[in-house]
């Protein structure tokens, strides 16, 4: 233990009476642990952010949806008594109550420009239920949601984003409330009362990215009102949120067993696809992981050749302090006492460019992270993995040179000039 | 001072030493050697280069095996021991005194005084304590925080002769100590191990190849082609002291 700590003294001083040396020697360990740790904390803040991105768009959530089947070579159009109607929808849902808190059928009415003298907002006319609010997470401003009245009547309302209102009322909530809005789909048009303001999110400012200023946002009426303008009584898809405590995984399972089994075993044409986000997210999680071990592997080479530098200067060292350990034998040193104190110092060298590592790589993983708009995450795990690798650098690339040392022949240590 | 009256520190019987054995060059470097130290004793070996003298100090110092004799060092059979008990021998048992210094470059001079106790694991604080009791023995008191690099050639040498004193070793071996010192610095040296022999009883053996350095010791065998060609006692030993 005394000598242990008598090494480390003498190692610190064998640095520091050669500071230049040192440092260049310990370059190598510090690029490649700054490299291991900037590239790990910058994955981690990467997944971390995905799975609250992924997270916010529902994990919770399950689409099921028509695919045509893998094995089909036939024309890829949509034959309207292939779809899904009502009644189908309407019997899942009476079948899997127990274990859904919301079912989200939508209809894409068209994209539309919303024009009040220079003001032009875009919109894309959504139909949708009041489920479709829960699942997309639709956050209300400022008005109300739909009443069942006005969706069983297929009344001509609407729910604007806080985008529109930006546009066309400078953001006053309050002066939209009640305000029509004149769209043209096809040909004709139609006039909705805004009854609710949402929230507008942009999907990519996550990502450090904007969809720009005058994006295309939604314009929610009634799925029923929808229905009344386009005449189509089928979907290819629709979305439902599972309760709390549902395994979604095993949801989504019985789900496409559900309709594959009753609608659509006999179809040669489509068949039924269920997935959930919580799975998308595991899977991208998994696959930014490996990208991210993959780099980590790549720099861990840096390390490498790192440790191979610390090797070559310690065998310069011990050749340069032959005399010197001539005389430790002679005073009394064990060739155990002589081979710990090198490999000390190769791994003291190691393991301060590992610390100095470490703070470059948190730096520059900090910097990545500004960049991303992500908060930095300094991987604990990377930091524990690049120090006990440049300890294990240390001793394994100083242990050559150091056994070397010991090895040494006193008399002849001694005469050397 | 009979010699025959104290306890022997070293003997070495038929001490033969032979380099490059089995080989046509084969060298017999030392040829039977029979030299008993007694304790408390100054002894100088003397002898031209390549008499064997630095071959007999290797030996006498635990660096070196002789190719067949015996060697008892202070009780303790120096053939029989393994490579890691020469170690503490060397450490415990016998101080060395080079011509060259040899001090830990970048080490200060109390660190390196400091340096045998600590491969004998001594306490840091008694290391210490011990360190400093033995610098202002030999005169150096005001120079401990001194790197070698700036010590002149005496007061490295009178560091290196602390250095040996440092486990209070049986012998202190010397070779050439005054070799590499102008004959001022070099008269303080040998001072030094006269006062170190007289007031402390320390062993001494001197090796040198200057016979007046060798007249002011005890006794003085001289060697010749590996042999002891001669042995008598120091002509100037009492003005010495």
């Amino acid at each position: 233990m005394m000598m242990l700590y008598e090494n480390f003294r003498l190692a610190l001083f064998s640095l520091k009476a050669n500071k230049m040396r040192s440092l260049l020697t310990m370059l190598g360990i510090i690029i490649g642990v700054s490299s291991v740790i900037a590239i790990m904390s910058a994955g981690d803040s990467i997944s971390a952010k995905l799975s609250d991105t992924m997270e916010g768009l529902g994990a919770n959530n399950i689409e099921l949806y028509l695919d045509f089947r893998d094995d089909y070579d036939g024309d890829y159009y949509y034959d309207y008594s292939d779809l899904m109607d009502h009644d189908m929808v309407q019997d899942f849902a009476d079948h899997f109550s127990d274990r859904l808190k919301a079912i989200s059928v939508t209809s894409d009415v068209g994209a539309a420009d919303v024009k009040d003298g220079t003001k032009e907002a875009k919109v894309s006319v959504t139909g949708g239920t009041l489920g479709s609010f829960l699942i997309d997470d639709v956050k209300l401003m400022d008005g109300r949601f739909f009443t069942i009245g006005e969706t069983d009547t297929a009344a001509k309302v609407a729910l604007v984003s806080s985008k529109y209102v930006d546009i066309m009322y400078d953001g006053k909530n309050k002066d939209a409330l009640g305000q029509g809005v004149n769209v043209e789909i096809n040909g004709k048009s139609y006039k909705f009362t805004i009854v609710g303001v949402y929230e507008y999110k942009d999907a990519f400012a996550g990502m450090g990215m904007s969809s720009g200023e005058n994006v295309r946002t939604k314009l929610y009426i009634p799925y029923q009102t929808a229905q009344s303008i386009t005449h189509d009584d089928y979907m290819v898809y629709f979305t439902v949120m599972a309760k709390q405590g549902v395994d979604t995984d095993q949801l989504t399972k019985d789900m496409e067993d559900f309709f594959e089994n009753r609608y659509y075993s006999n179809n040669d044409r489509l068949h039924v696809v269920a997935y959930n986000m919580a799975s998308i997210v595991d899977e991208a999680t998994s696959l930014i992981n490996t990208v991210t071990i993959g780099i980590s592997v790549i720099a861990g080479i840096a390390l490498l050749v790192g440790g191979i530098g610390v090797m070559n200067i310690m065998l310069v060292s011990i050749t340069e302090r032959t005399r010197e350990i001539g005389t430790r034998k002679a005073l009394g040193a064990q060739n155990s006492s002589i081979r710990i104190q090198f490999i000390i110092e190769a791994v003291v060298i190691c393991l301060i460019g590992g610390l100095i590592g470490i703070f470059f790589g948190s730096v520059l993983g900090a910097i990545a992270a500004a960049l991303m708009k992500t908060s930095p995450m300094p991987s604990m795990r990377a930091i524990i993995v690049s120090l006990s690798f440049s300890t294990a650098i240390g001793i394994f690339f100083g242990f050559y040179p150091a056994n070397k040392a010991a090895k040494m022949d006193p008399i002849e240590a001694l005469r050397y000039e | 001072m009979e010699g025959e009256s104290r306890k022997p520190i070293i003997r070495l019987t038929d001490i033969r030493k032979n380099f490059f054995i089995g080989t046509p060059n084969e060298l017999k470097v030392l040829k039977g050697i029979d030299l008993t130290v007694y304790e408390g004793e100054f002894l100088a070996v003397v002898g031209a280069s390549g008499s064997g003298k630095s071959t007999l100090m290797n030996i006498i110092g635990a660096l070196d095996r002789p190719t067949s004799g015996g060697y008892i060092l202070d009780d303790v059979d120096v053939i029989s021991a393994k490579d890691s008990e020469l170690s503490g021998i060397r450490n415990r048992k016998i101080g060395f005194v080079f011509q060259t210094y040899n001090l830990i470059a970048k080490t200060n001079a109390l660190r390196n005084v400091e340096m045998p106790m600590l491969y004998a694991g001594v306490s840091r604080k008694e290391r210490t304590k011990r360190a400093e009791e033995l610098m202002e023995l030999v005169g150096m008191g005001d120079r401990m925080k001194h790197l070698p690099e700036e010590l002149s050639g005496g007061q490295k040498q009178r560091v290196a002769i602390a250095r040996a004193m440092a486990n209070d070793p049986a012998i202190i071996l010397a070779d050439e100590p005054t070799g590499a010192l102008d004959s001022e610095t070099g008269r303080m040296v040998m001072d030094i191990f006269h006062k170190l022999h007289k007031e402390q009883g320390k062993t001494i053996v001197l090796i040198t190849h200057s016979p007046e350095l060798a007249d002011e010791t005890e006794r003085l065998i001289t060697l010749k082609d590996g042999e002891i060609v001669g042995e008598r006692e120091g002509r100037r030993y009492d003005d010495a002291v």
